[in-house]
């Protein structure tokens, strides 16, 4: 059933959770419904929900570092209300109130003005906030696009550029910054723009296609129909043709528009929704959900149409299915009722009850529903928001592979997926590094400020903000991560999450990180993708930038600190770099700690297949060109020792497969005890590796005291006593090798004489002869 | 030693006159647990070569051999006897098993090419005995099978005879490793060296062709490129004579050319082939004589015939369409004409396996498939077979790929200016100069380094005789002629010989020399000073 992961040893995630579903919705929904309130509107730029009263309008921040309830509230005058923004730096807040009107008033000095157009010619269709360079607004109207910035000074709006065109209406989304106006008899031609931090982009006007229903009716695309989705930092857009019964997949390209390929339907209402760069796509008349994972270019669905369930607590287990349909009966409204709207990227609202819910990918039901086990990490590994949850995932997944003894191609092709997927992180973590940008741990640090002073900077008590943080946490958080937030709560501002702690990162690290898968799929395509670069540029630049949008975009980072508490509480990884822990990659080291070194103790015998998935290992690490610890390679030599693979071992140590190491010298030389030839690759290896010291330390226990001198003259050890030396010489017996050695240092370190060492062996030389 | 040398040269000047009319070479191997009665010496007599020496000249080679044998296990009960160095002969002995014998006699003839070092030519008994016991199993196991012998007695005729005429015979004549060979080294495999990507994917290799066999059983494998071992999962004694047995008929250099493959180590000298029916008829023969004589001692296994296989002799394998090389010499299936497929001993396993060989371009994969985990034989083979092919195929396309870009051809290593031997006792490893450039070298030089390897064979044999467990380390370096140095260097069981032709006069140049190549070929293990 439900197989959570949520103990420190997870068990292998593989029996899945029954399968009922891939995608939960969670109780308890955020709450927005006060009685006055006239409607629910959605500010993505800032992540606000939004609900007007007759005179004030109450803000629920549901961005990762969010406060919820009670709701902030501004006054604002009365009067009818179409739509709300608040700036991106919060302070103006911009009210449609008619087709012809938008109100502005500025939250510090209270001040309000109005910017109206002309009646008699157009209508204002709607407006947002912007980060590009050159301006902060934008209104859309049915005569075209008006670029304004504000000027706080004045507090008005100046017009920057006005385009003119005709625009039927316009699709908008403040995650991929891009504006899509409809024109056209059937609303069909489109012309876009990406207004992002880096400038203006202009699209290339284009054409979407639409089936014929009849032979005379030409069929008009409405706003509904579109869909602009950021997946993996790409922007597409989804056309929903109702009379072709087909979903249109287009990718945007910084100079071109492709139509990728069509998508099915099963259903005349269609919702999209963006998880983690999974895209969803909501049946809502089936009431079932396909799920895609369109990295790659195949349009295949993940797996089979499965339905979204209303869950209660992630972490109690079996209770979790009963509680669900007592849920379902508790919650008024339907699952896929009218009343529901699908919010930009990953949110439901139900409107009519005000609330809302972040919709979550049940990883390991979707882990646990394919038996093609290294697609299925490669899928895990894709994911960023649940990076310590992925990461157990992935090595329950590895331990249960090699316990099982499966095929080693499988398995040599699933350690593949891991160690590229890390390797590619390393990479991108240093090219982070080596740009003009901060360091992945530096991004970490300044994000976490960020966040911080957000919370500071929001016009709200400090005091305040804890309690109410306690108080909500305590309701909405259960479970491990409950005790998660708890153990991490006293170093740090209380926050409270919408959602739960581990899932809320997602839209953020979409952004971050996702940018940066965005980036390597950017280095493939020619023509230079369109992608949502505007987070990676906000990124670099935000360090210095108090911008609220930089607290938007770092501010996750913070709220994945219960996660990085909780992984260390795995001593192993608290090395880990800070860029690691955004996602659930998992590095050689992690390989061997929880894969390979808990595999060994549970094997027991087979040790030679346990060597040949660590030589796959091997082989993808040094493909990677990373690095193993010498543990493992101990561990190596040790099941090899255990069959009496001696002349196997031999050559891994020949061949460097086991590369050399201190380590790895005195396991040989442990070994050696019982085979000689074993311990002078010990021996041979300390040479090799200028050990000096324990070199002439293993000769001389080997009686080997000449050549052990001669080496010390050479290297000029002197730090093995002389006395061993000495010791090692009388054992043999031999008054003139006695002599030698004591000559030797007597001549080597000139205080010898003097100690009382000399003495005593000189007055055994003299016994002896 | 000295005094038992006194002895024997009493005994060898009877002997000359009786020898004088062989080729120059006598080869026997005895059981002195057998033919202890009066009348019935014969039957200690298991082999002798030439096959068509008269009894009496056969009874007292081996008279004498016993005799000193007897003689010097009164001082020495462990080691009784190495060599006997007479004036015109030398014999060398090899205990190949408790109370087995073999001797090899050599004429000191006048003929300069005819010097030998000792050591060498007991490491040719040691050689044909392990390949012996690889295919047929120990002699004393065939005795004990067998009582009469003629079991033991057939295997062996036709066993070391292939392994005399096929790889040591020159012109009319068997020619034992000479002076000439003083930079090789037998009973050691030579390796290629291999980057650590390239020993990683080979591994990787060996774990799939390892499990080509149903069921658990994970099979033992080894990888040859050209004639050079790139992987083992043998144990060293396994290793060593299949990788002899291999470079000797089953690589593609072995194949393809109708030469004696140990000319691998002296290609110089021109090596006639022996027309191969010639030979065998000749053996089929001198088979028969030998049985019929030997059927006068033991009655018991007049009518009985065995089909021996013949896995020395040459030319018997090739290469199929599908890769995979076979042979024909280990007989048909009963009453079918499918070739059974060799099978082997392996010592340390304790086992019979099937050999079964693949061999893609210059990747010869030799995979040995436990007898006992097939139940229906020839068709398992076909199976396992089918497996290999399927799973292994692009992996093992692969590794030759790599191999092949890393290959350093035939003089891969040489290193200029030096003619080296390099041996790793612990590994069974050995290392050499090409031998087409070793062939550049002077007689002079040769004879030095002969006779500088025997003193150090001497020296090896005393200090082991003093003290088993400890390895004596020395250095000698002589000046030759034509301004050569002739270097010696063992350090704790590695041993590095090398010729240095007009070099330096000064001693330090010759030491130099050696920590120089020590430092750039052997990790600095022979630089200590």
């Amino acid at each position: 059933m439900l197989g959570k992961v949520s103990c420190d040893q997870p068990r292998a995630g593989l029996s899945g959770s029954g399968a009922l579903s891939h995608v939960y919705i969670q109780h308890p929904p955020l709450r927005c419904s006060i009685p006055e309130t006239q409607g629910l509107y959605y500010d993505d730029g800032n992540k606000l929900i939004l609900a007007p009263t007759c005179d004030q309008v109450l803000s629920w921040n549901i961005g990762p570092s969010s406060q919820l309830d009670p709701p902030n509230s501004d006054s604002i005058s009365e009067g009818p209300v179409l739509s709300i923004r608040y700036s991106l730096d919060k302070k103006v807040i911009g009210i449609q109130r008619s087709n012809h009107e938008i109100q502005f008033k500025n939250r510090e000095t209270g001040e309000t003005f109005s910017r109206r157009c002309r009646q008699d010619s157009e209508s204002i269709l709607g407006f947002f906030w912007t980060d590009c360079p050159s301006c902060d607004i934008i209104f859309i109207k049915t005569s075209g696009m008006d670029l304004l910035s504000y000027e706080p000074e004045l507090n008005t709006l100046r017009l920057v550029e006005a385009k003119r065109f005709h625009v039927c209406w316009y699709a908008y989304t403040h995650e991929s910054r891009l504006v899509l106006l409809a024109s056209g008899m059937q609303c069909n031609i489109f012309s876009g723009y990406q207004f992002s931090s880096g400038g203006i982009i202009r699209l290339p006007k284009f054409e979407m296609t639409m089936a014929k229903a009849e032979a005379n009716h030409k069929p008009v695309l409405a706003a509904d129909d579109i869909h602009i989705a950021t997946i993996y930092g790409r922007i597409y857009c989804l056309q929903l043709d109702r009379a072709g019964m087909l979903l249109n997949l287009y990718r945007f390209y910084r100079d071109a528009v492709v139509q990728q390929g069509t998508l099915p339907i099963y259903s005349s209402r269609i919702a999209v929704s963006v998880v983690d760069n999974v895209l969803l796509v909501h049946q809502v008349d089936a009431k079932v959900i396909i799920l895609y994972d369109i990295f790659l270019d195949s349009l295949a669905p993940i797996s089979a149409p499965l339905p979204l369930l209303l869950r209660a607590t992630s972490s109690s287990g079996r209770q979790t299915l009963q509680a669900d349909e007592n849920l379902t009966a508790t919650y008024g409204g339907t699952i896929y009722g009218e009343s529901w709207t699908f919010l930009v990227p990953d949110l439901i609202c139900d409107v009519n009850n005000g609330l809302l819910w972040k919709i979550c990918l049940d990883l390991e039901a979707i882990a646990a529903s394919s038996s093609d086990i290294p697609s299925v990490l490669d899928f895990l590994q894709r994911r960023r928001s649940q990076p310590g949850m992925i990461k157990r995932l992935c090595l329950a997944i590895l331990r249960t592979i090699i316990l099982e003894r499966r095929p080693i191609s499988m398995i040599a092709r699933a350690i593949d997926v891991i160690v590229t997927s890390y390797s590619h992180l390393v990479k991108m973590g240093s090219a982070l590094l080596g740009g003009e940008s901060v360091s992945p741990v530096q991004t970490e640090h300044s994000g976490s400020q960020h966040g911080v002073n957000s919370v500071l900077a929001s016009e709200e008590p400090t005091t305040r903000i804890v309690n109410r943080g306690k108080s909500i946490r305590e309701e909405s958080l259960t479970g491990a991560e409950n005790e998660q937030q708890q153990s991490t709560a006293p170093s740090k501002p209380k926050q409270s999450s919408f959602h739960s702690v581990s899932d809320s990162e997602g839209d953020a690290n979409m952004e971050a990180v996702g940018t940066s898968l965005g980036d390597m799929s950017l280095a493939k395509s020619s023509s230079g993708d369109l992608h949502a670069s505007v987070a990676r540029e906000q990124m670099r630049k935000a360090t210095g930038e108090q911008n609220s949008d930089a607290d938007f975009e770092q501010s996750p980072l913070q709220s994945e600190r219960p996660e990085q508490s909780r992984t260390l509480s795995d001593p192993y990884v608290s090395n880990q770099q800070g860029s690691q822990l955004t996602s659930g990659a998992i590095s050689p080291d992690e390989m061997y700690n929880f894969v390979f070194a808990l595999v060994e103790d549970e094997m027991g015998g087979d040790p030679g297949y346990l060597v040949a998935t660590m030589v796959e290992f091997l082989r993808s690490v040094s493909k990677e060109r990373l690095k193993v610890h010498p543990k493992l390679y101990v561990m190596m030599i040790q099941l090899l020792a255990r069959t009496n693979r001696y002349a196997e071992l031999a050559l891994f140590i020949r061949n460097k497969i086991i590369e050399p190491s201190k380590d790895v010298a005195f396991q040989l030389l442990e070994l050696g005890h019982e085979n000689l030839p074993i311990r002078k690759l010990g021996l041979d290896m300390l040479r090799q590796l200028s050990l000096h010291h324990d070199y002439v330390t293993e000769l001389l226990q080997d009686g080997h005291y000449l050549e052990a001198l001669r080496y010390a003259r050479k290297y000029k050890v002197v730090t093995v006593r002389p006395s061993l030396f000495l010791e090692a010489a009388i054992a043999n017996n031999n008054p003139l090798h006695v002599a030698a050695v004591l000559r030797f240092f007597s001549d080597f370190t000139p205080s010898f004489k003097s100690t009382s060492d000399f003495d005593r062996y000189h007055q055994i030389l003299i016994e002896m002869s | 030693m000295s005094t038992e040398l006194q002895v024997f040269r009493n005994c060898s000047t009877g002997l000359s006159s009786m020898t004088a009319i062989n080729e120059g070479i006598q080869f026997c191997i005895f059981d002195l647990r057998r033919g202890q009665h009066e009348g019935q010496e014969i039957d200690k007599i298991l082999f002798f070569s030439p096959s068509d020496c008269p009894f009496p000249t056969q009874l007292s080679v081996i008279g004498l051999c016993e005799g000193i044998i007897t003689f010097t296990r009164i001082f020495s009960p462990g080691a009784p006897c190495e060599v006997i160095e007479a004036e015109r002969h030398s014999h060398v002995f090899y205990e190949a098993e408790s109370d087995i014998w073999m001797v090899v006699v050599v004429d000191k003839n006048k003929d300069a090419e005819s010097i030998w070092r000792g050591d060498a030519l007991r490491d040719v008994l040691k050689e044909v005995h392990s390949l012996f016991t690889m295919f047929h199993g120990s002699l004393r196991a065939l005795l004990e099978k067998q009582p009469s012998g003629e079991l033991a007695r057939s295997h062996l005729y036709s066993f070391i005879t292939d392994y005399l005429t096929e790889d040591f015979h020159v012109g009319k004549k068997i020619q034992m490793p000479s002076f000439r060979d003083c930079l090789s080294e037998r009973k050691t495999v030579q390796m290629l060296t291999i980057s650590r990507e390239v020993a990683i994917e080979v591994q990787s290799l060996v774990t799939v062709i390892g499990s080509s066999c149903t069921g658990n059983t994970i099979c033992n494998s080894m990888i040859l490129f050209q004639d050079l071992l790139v992987s083992t999962t043998l144990s060293p004694d396994d290793t060593t004579n299949l990788f002899t047995y291999a470079v000797m008929r089953l690589t593609p250099h072995a194949l393809t050319s109708n030469t004696n493959s140990w000319s691998y180590l002296r290609k110089g000298t021109s090596a006639p082939s022996v027309p191969a029916n010639a030979a065998v008829s000749n053996a089929g023969s001198a088979s028969e004589g030998y049985q019929h004589r030997s059927r006068d001692t033991s009655p018991g296994g007049q009518s009985q015939r065995y089909h021996i296989p013949r896995p020395l002799q040459r030319d018997k394998w090739s290469k199929r369409k599908d890769g995979f090389v076979v042979t024909d010499v280990w007989g048909a299936e009963v009453g079918t004409s499918i070739p059974l497929s060799p099978t082997l001993w392996l010592q340390q396993t304790e086992e019979h396996a099937y050999l079964c060989v693949y061999q893609h371009r210059n990747l010869t994969i030799i995979l040995l498939i436990p007898v006992c985990s097939l139940i229906n034989g020839e068709k398992g083979i076909s199976l396992v077979k089918k497996q290999l092919l399927e799973n292994a195929s692009q992996k093992i396309i692969n590794v030759e790929e790599k191999l092949s870009r890393g290959w350093g051809g035939e003089n891969a290593y040489h290193v200029s200016g030096y003619r080296y031997l390099l041996v790793d006792r612990d590994m069974g490893i050995s290392r050499t100069s090409p031998p087409g450039k070793v062939t550049t070298l002077t007689k002079d030089s040769l004879l030095a380094l002969n006779k500088l390897r025997e003193e150090v064979d001497l020296e090896k044999s005393r200090a082991k005789r003093d003290k088993p467990d400890y390895r004596k380390d020395f250095e000698v370096c002589i000046r030759a002629r034509n301004n050569a140095w002739i270097i010696a260097k063992v350090t704790r069981g590695r041993e590095l010989y090398m010729v240095l032709e007009k070099a330096n006069e000064t001693l330090l140049y010759a030491s130099d020399a050696v920590e120089k190549f020590s430092n750039r070929y052997c990790d600095g293990a022979f630089s200590l000073d």
